[in-house]
């Protein structure tokens, strides 16, 4: 399992090939990376809205080329290191989406979504750097994009299936290629040289009793992703109700009455996150 | 066009060793430069230049493929083969029947060949490049690939007769031994690397001003930029190391806030997270006039900068 990832049906093969990015947020970068007063902070509140350029631009700071691989997980440390040319290259070497931005805009509202949700629980419980888990959060469906754009056909026998069997999004890739999007995810965060402590989020958000070194930040994702489908904010491919794991509630030593809280400040900032107009 | 030192490529005069019993290829070489910017030495015979090499190395060796008495390669090896002349670029000549079978470029060390029969204005540029590609390969720092202290003095030197108003900043790391010590190496690389990228993008993101990036070795670190940019740089580099050097250690130390390593006299002792310590020296009105007075300026207010264990800055203002 190298540079690609085959499915049991058909022997399709998932490649780790260029993915598109939304237009609206490309376009917004591109804007202030030719802004010379335009600061790394704002570049990376406005990249931190894309899963697949923040995942590029992550692939990118962590690659062997830079001498640190693996250490850094958030956006603005990211863009620190990276400096401005190579942010411009990584700009001009990156495709929208077209066609699909239709089909995807509902997964990219709900990885948002669920980015806001891990870093107000990441605070709540008290952890460092709830900017590390926002990260997390953003990329846990990234799986989800690479089929749809890789493999079109079998992301149509997916949605599908979820349809007429009514099962979860992960049961139906499960049924169709034989692995979920959590497997794609462990692939490409391996190879992309993410850091160890994303990549176990990203791999273990369904099932963070299973995380080995991060189970937090794992335990985190998993609870933002039960609560932004719980607002029904976005749409992740099902609109089935997701099983929280107790599990995660005691790694994180929430009651109710904190996830109360949590959900308190998730309705108040959605309401800024829909202000953001693509 | 042969032009004088003062406006060639190099910044001395420089010197080559031609080793080849083909009269006419030294009669040509020493057409290309005046003497005063590249001066020949020219053997017939490759063993007589040997002891020559090792005594007093030249800063360019060309070995000719006709040598008689011992094969160029050879030469080639012997100079490739030691690291003290490992540096010295080596430029083998040869006849078009000399390369029809390729050859193994990691056997023969060398930097450049030229083949007969030569065309005078490509050997006199193809030697300038060599000579370029070798200076500057050898100052830079082999870890950031950033410019080492040849071109830091040189830069600072150059400001200073220029007469231009500059401020160089001093940067190096606290508590990196300890960190080296404990976690090695390698890890300590990373933080070296880490702390190059910063500093290079900070400098570089002030656009259109003149500014310079050097790495003196180590953790010590080198910028200019003009005076009225320097602190706010300063304050930039520090907020973002202090942001992101947590992330170099283990999540317990992290935690903590400090590690356990040992110190120079071999007993374990706790020691903070690293800082970055910045001293500034700033040159306005032609005050100083020499490079040395700028770094023991430097040093001065580096042990200033130390006394506070977080990241700081120290800038120094008095006026000529």
């Amino acid at each position: 399992m190298d540079d690609d990832l085959k499915t049991s049906v058909r022997g399709e093969i998932l490649q780790v090939a260029d993915l598109p990015t939304l237009p609206d947020v490309l376009e917004e970068v591109t804007r202030l990376v030719e802004d010379p007063d335009a600061s790394t902070e704002a570049i990376a509140k406005v990249i931190s809205r894309d899963q697949v350029l923040s995942a590029k631009v992550l692939k990118m700071v962590n690659s062997p080329i830079y001498g640190f691989p693996g250490r850094i997980s958030s956006i603005q440390h990211a863009l620190v290191l990276l400096g401005f040319n190579v942010i411009r290259g990584i700009i001009i070497s990156t495709s929208v989406f077209d066609m699909m931005v239709q089909n995807m805009k509902g997964l990219w509202e709900h990885s948002l979504g669920c980015a806001t949700a891990c870093n107000i629980i990441a605070r709540r419980a008290g952890f460092e750097d709830p900017e590390e888990y926002a990260v997390a959060g953003l990329l846990h469906d990234l799986g989800k994009v690479v089929t749809a754009v890789q493999l079109p056909d079998l992301h149509g026998a997916i949605l599908s299936t979820v349809r007429d069997k009514d099962v979860t999004y992960l049961q139906a890739e499960k049924d169709v290629m034989g692995f979920g999007h959590d497997r794609i995810n462990a692939w490409l965060a391996r190879h992309w040289g993410l850091p160890p402590n994303i990549r176990e989020a990203m791999a273990r958000h369904h099932a963070p009793q299973l995380a080995e070194f991060y189970k937090p930040m794992a335990c985190v994702v998993h609870l933002g992703d039960f609560l932004v489908r719980l607002f029904e904010f976005g749409n992740s491919g099902d609109d089935q109700t997701a099983y929280l794991r107790p599990e995660a509630l005691l790694e994180l030593n929430f009651k109710m009455s904190d996830l109360d809280k949590v959900m308190d400040e998730m309705a108040e900032q959605f309401i800024e996150v829909s202000d953001v107009t693509f | 066009m042969i032009e004088s030192l003062e406006k060639s490529l190099f910044t001395r005069r420089q010197t080559a060793f031609l080793l080849s019993p083909d009269v006419s290829l030294a009669a040509m070489l020493r057409s290309l430069w005046p003497p005063d910017v590249l001066g020949f030495t020219v053997f017939e015979k490759g063993g007589r230049a040997i002891e020559h090499l090792f005594t007093d190395p030249p800063d360019l060796l060309i070995v000719d493929n006709r040598l008689t008495d011992i094969p160029a390669t050879e030469v080639a090896n012997l100079v490739k083969s030691e690291n003290v002349y490992r540096q010295l670029p080596v430029v083998m000549c040869v006849d078009p029947v000399d390369v029809e079978t390729p050859w193994n470029w990691n056997l023969i060390e060398v930097d450049d060949f030229l083949v007969r029969p030569f065309n005078p204005s490509e050997v006199r540029d193809r030697i300038n490049l060599t000579l370029c590609r070798a200076m500057r390969a050898l100052d830079a720092n082999p870890l950031s690939k950033l410019p080492g202290n040849t071109s830091i003095i040189q830069r600072i030197q150059q400001l200073i007769e220029t007469g231009e108003d500059f401020a160089l900043a001093y940067c190096d790391l606290d508590y990196f031994k300890s960190y080296n010590d404990k976690y090695g190496f390698s890890r300590g690389d990373e933080v070296l690397m880490m702390t190059a990228r910063l500093i290079v993008n900070t400098i570089r993101s002030y656009h259109g001003i003149m500014s310079f990036v050097g790495h003196v070795g180590g953790d010590d670190f080198v910028f200019i930029l003009p005076p009225d940019k320097v602190e706010d740089a300063c304050q930039r580099i520090i907020a973002a190391f202090d942001d992101i050097v947590p992330h170099f250690y283990d999540p317990d130390d992290r935690k903590q806030g400090a590690i356990t390593s040992v110190d120079r006299e071999g007993k374990a002792r706790v020691f903070p997270l690293m800082a970055v310590s910045i001293a500034v020296v700033v040159n306005t009105g032609g005050r100083l006039t020499h490079y040395g007075e700028v770094s023991s300026i430097a040093m001065g207010l580096k042990k200033k900068a130390k006394e506070n264990p977080r990241s700081c800055y120290v800038i120094d203002r008095r006026q000529g």
